[in-house]
């Protein structure tokens, strides 16, 4: 694939100019570097496993039941489009990259999209221990979407990383009139578990690019490993920057 | 129905004649094949005169996938005795979810049965299997549980449709209580057909021309459907802990590859002649595709079987050594692939069972397009979940050297250009055929062309191949030679030892004249032979 040794090459420019702009905790970083480019005799040549290797990669995971848009929400953040229409179930476990860009360093979103029903559920527990980060969805309109969360969550704490981060995002927020699950509930709930909360739409853009952005924000910052920057936190990330959905934020 | 005119059984006689012209001929045959070459048809007959018990018994003793992975155990290194736990541990996994999911159902039944009724139109219950538009359908097929619990319905919704599945259970269990089976009732022009496997029931309701068996055949590819999606270990574990669980929980966007399934059924031969036809590609090429694919995966352990496909029909096929595909399977995972829309757009891994290779057990498919510019897709199948990874690379690095080899040109090339129609053949006289070579189940049929161009049209000759076959493989008279005058077509149909053929004719052609277009079509086959048939059966 073409795009895997534009990475390589672009990986080993962008190193250095992210090392001198984040002096704190350069110390850690530059060593592994360094380490990989004396010892790889021929840098354009991808390592065998560029996805192992890569030091910016991300696993990124989207849950929730089946039809509450994790594919549209993937390929509205991917590819820019809303995929109306006939609705396309994802069969097993879909597999699709992006590279965005965080501080000027690259960072690459590996994103694994599953399907919600049940029965594919065993095939998609194998991947929850690899996933740095989980987006659980659920369908605004939906209410046994939302009251499945509770489960879901439950499913992850077993199967997943302990220090994964978690978002819950409520979609199909531009559904104004078919709505049955306030904002408020959402929040609720998400303080309930800690974990960061938004609402998003696949079909207006609202918040998507923001989610993955929080995520691989946070992801980055956690591999840097310097206990100062840990204050960086997705929750409040995500409160300063989210865009107003079609309900009126709340104070409380 | 059109009237018959000659209908005849031709023995010893008339069959010098052929033997005269073309001794022992055999297009597209070969030692060697991928595929399973027991006809579905015979196999179909010993499936139900040996009861469900047997059946089960061999399916417990024969887990092929455990057999390739102890293969696999025996001769590796330490490492990998640790999988061997995990897929134990995973096994016990699979059985507390399928206990928790079990002691969840009554906890959201409710909202599944709420989520279920809203799309639907506010038809009152005792209406709607009244409604006309549902009642002229041509082609019914529910699925139930042995309990009587709706589990699909190809029209309407099975919510609705409550007091019939109860009718059908009712008919099942009151033949039961005799200690015996119901296959089929007949009445009018209407077959209301019966199968039962295990712990589901499968009905076909049916005003077409197909014969019992025919139908059977159907209800045994649905449920060969719902087994490669839930495995027949599962499916019967579930109801061995639950007799009344309602299934459509766990077949949840399965209804789609049914649907599609029965679809493709009503429009496909393949089904009928349980074979498979390939994309035709000039031998040298298909080679080079071939070993691209024995080359880059060869050292991958546990892949059991690597497919490239297109529009519905074979490229390629390499196997693990003494590992075979059955056509029916090959079949589900053409319906897998024609009715997943997710697979164009990214690397899927998905969980795959087929059933005639092992019910028992998934194998696990990376499913991909070869390319954005080259829509064959290939499936790397294996009995391993954990390597999407490294198939993912493979698939890779095949894409690059068969883009290399302009080998991904000569697949589009083949995919777009129009396919042979019958008149190039040559035999002026002759409509539409379709051929089986028997030896390596796969078959070969040209384009459909007017007066067979219209769904309409193509679907009334399908009929008539239905009929014909139905007739040459009749279990109480089996037929070697069939010519049958329509009115609007001659059909014939010729079964040897090493092929079947049915021709479709003009309608006047005389048998004589017939018999002598067949020699010179099966001239012509063997003349395409390497073209149009994979003759070899390429391992890793």
């Amino acid at each position: 694939m073409a795009d895997v040794q534009h990475q390589q090459v672009r990986r080993v420019v962008t190193r250095p100019s992210w090392n001198t702009q984040q002096p704190p905790h350069a110390n850690g970083s530059p060593v592994v570097g360094t380490v990989r480019r004396d010892s790889t005799p021929t840098p354009l040549r991808p390592p065998l496993r560029p996805v192992e290797a890569c030091d910016f990669t991300c696993k990124v995971m989207l849950l929730g039941d089946s039809g509450v848009g994790k594919t549209c929400l993937l390929v509205r953040f991917r590819d820019g489009l809303f995929l109306s229409g006939n609705f396309i179930s994802t069969v097993g476990i879909d597999f699709r990259n992006k590279v965005v860009t965080v501080d000027q360093s690259k960072v690459k979103l590996q994103i694994w999209d599953t399907a919600g029903q049940e029965r594919f559920r065993s095939v998609t527990h194998a991947y929850y221990r690899d996933a740095h980060a989980l987006l659980l969805l659920y369908d605004v309109t939906n209410k046994t979407s939302f009251d499945n969360i509770r489960a879901w969550l439950g499913e992850i704490r077993e199967y997943a990383q302990d220090d994964v981060v978690i978002m819950l995002l409520g979609n199909k927020a531009d559904c104004g009139s078919e709505r049955v699950v306030r904002k408020e509930d959402g929040e609720r709930l998400a303080r309930e578990y800690n974990v960061a909360f938004m609402e998003t739409s696949a079909k207006t853009g609202l918040n998507v690019e923001l989610t993955f952005m929080a995520v691989a924000r946070e992801l980055k910052f956690r591999k840097s490993g310097n206990p100062d920057e840990s204050k960086f936190n997705v929750q409040d990330y995500v409160r300063e920057q989210s865009q107003r959905g079609s309900c009126p934020p709340c104070n409380t | 129905m059109a009237s018959k005119g000659v209908c005849e059984e031709k023995k010893d006689a008339d069959n010098n004649e052929e033997s005269d012209v073309v001794p022992d001929f055999e297009p597209g045959a070969s030692l060697e094949s991928m595929l399973v070459t027991t006809d579905s048809f015979e196999e179909l007959e010993q499936e139900m005169d040996s009861s469900f018990d047997e059946r089960q018994m061999k399916e417990s003793t024969t887990s092929t996938i455990s057999e390739i992975q102890e293969e696999l155990n025996d001769t590796t290194v330490p490492e990998d005795s640790s999988s061997e736990q995990d897929d134990k541990i995973i096994e016990n996994d699979e059985v507390e979810e399928i206990a928790s999911q079990l002691s969840e159902t009554s906890l959201t039944s409710n909202e599944d049965a709420n989520a279920a009724a809203t799309p639907v139109g506010s038809l009152p219950e005792e209406d709607y299997w009244q409604n006309p538009e549902w009642k002229e359908r041509k082609k019914h097929v529910f699925i139930l549980s042995a309990a009587g619990k709706p589990i699909y319905s190809r029209y309407g919704t099975e919510d609705k449709l409550v007091t019939i599945f109860g009718v059908m259970q009712a008919l099942v269990s009151f033949v039961q209580t005799n200690q015996d089976t119901i296959r089929s009732i007949h009445t009018g022009n209407s077959k209301f057909v019966f199968l039962i496997k295990g712990p589901i029931i499968l009905v076909s309701v049916s005003r077409t021309t197909e014969s019992v068996s025919q139908l059977v055949l159907q209800l045994t590819y649905v449920y060969n459907q719902v087994v490669s999606v839930l495995t027949s270990s599962q499916l019967n574990r579930i109801y061995e802990q639950r007799r009344n669980y309602d299934l459509r929980r766990l077949l949840a966007g399965a209804e789609r590859l049914i649907d599609h399934l029965l679809n493709f059924m009503e429009r496909e031969p393949a089904f009928l002649l349980g074979a498979v036809k390939c994309l035709p590609l000039t031998p040298s090429v298909r080679d080079s595709i071939t070993q691209t694919i024995v080359q880059t995966c060869g050292k991958i352990k546990n892949l059991v079987f690597a497919i490239l496909l297109a529009k519905s029909q074979l490229i390629t096929l390499v196997r693990m050594k003494k590992y075979f595909i059955h056509p029916a399977d090959l079949h589900l995972i053409f319906n897998l692939v024609n009715s997943s829309e997710s697979f164009k757009a990214s690397e899927s891994w998905t969980p795959i069972c087929l059933p005639k290779f092992d019910s028992s057990g998934f194998l696990y498919g990376h499913v991909s397009y070869l390319s954005d510019d080259c829509q064959a897709c290939l499936l790397l199948l294996t009995v391993d979940r954990d390597v999407f990874f490294t198939l993912s690379e493979a698939k890779q690095k095949i894409v690059e050297k068969l883009r290399r080899s302009n080998c991904l040109e000569a697949i589009n090339e083949s995919v777009n250009r129009p396919s042979y129609t019958a008149s190039q053949v040559g035999v002026p006289e002759m409509r539409h055929f379709l051929y089986k070579c028997k030896s390596t189940a796969q078959f070969w049929s040209p384009a459909l062309e007017p007066p067979y161009h219209t769904t309409e049209e193509s679907q009334r000759l399908l009929g008539l191949y239905q009929a014909l076959h139905h007739h040459l493989h009749a279990a109480s008279r089996p037929l070697k030679l069939l010519h049958q005058q329509l009115d609007k077509e001659t059909m014939l149909g010729w079964v040897t030892s090493g092929f079947e053929l049915y021709v479709t004719f003009e309608p006047l052609i005389t048998k004589h004249s017939a018999i002598n277009a067949v020699n010179k079509l099966l001239r012509w086959i063997k003349k395409e032979e390497d073209r149009l048939f994979i003759l070899n059966a390429p391992t890793f």
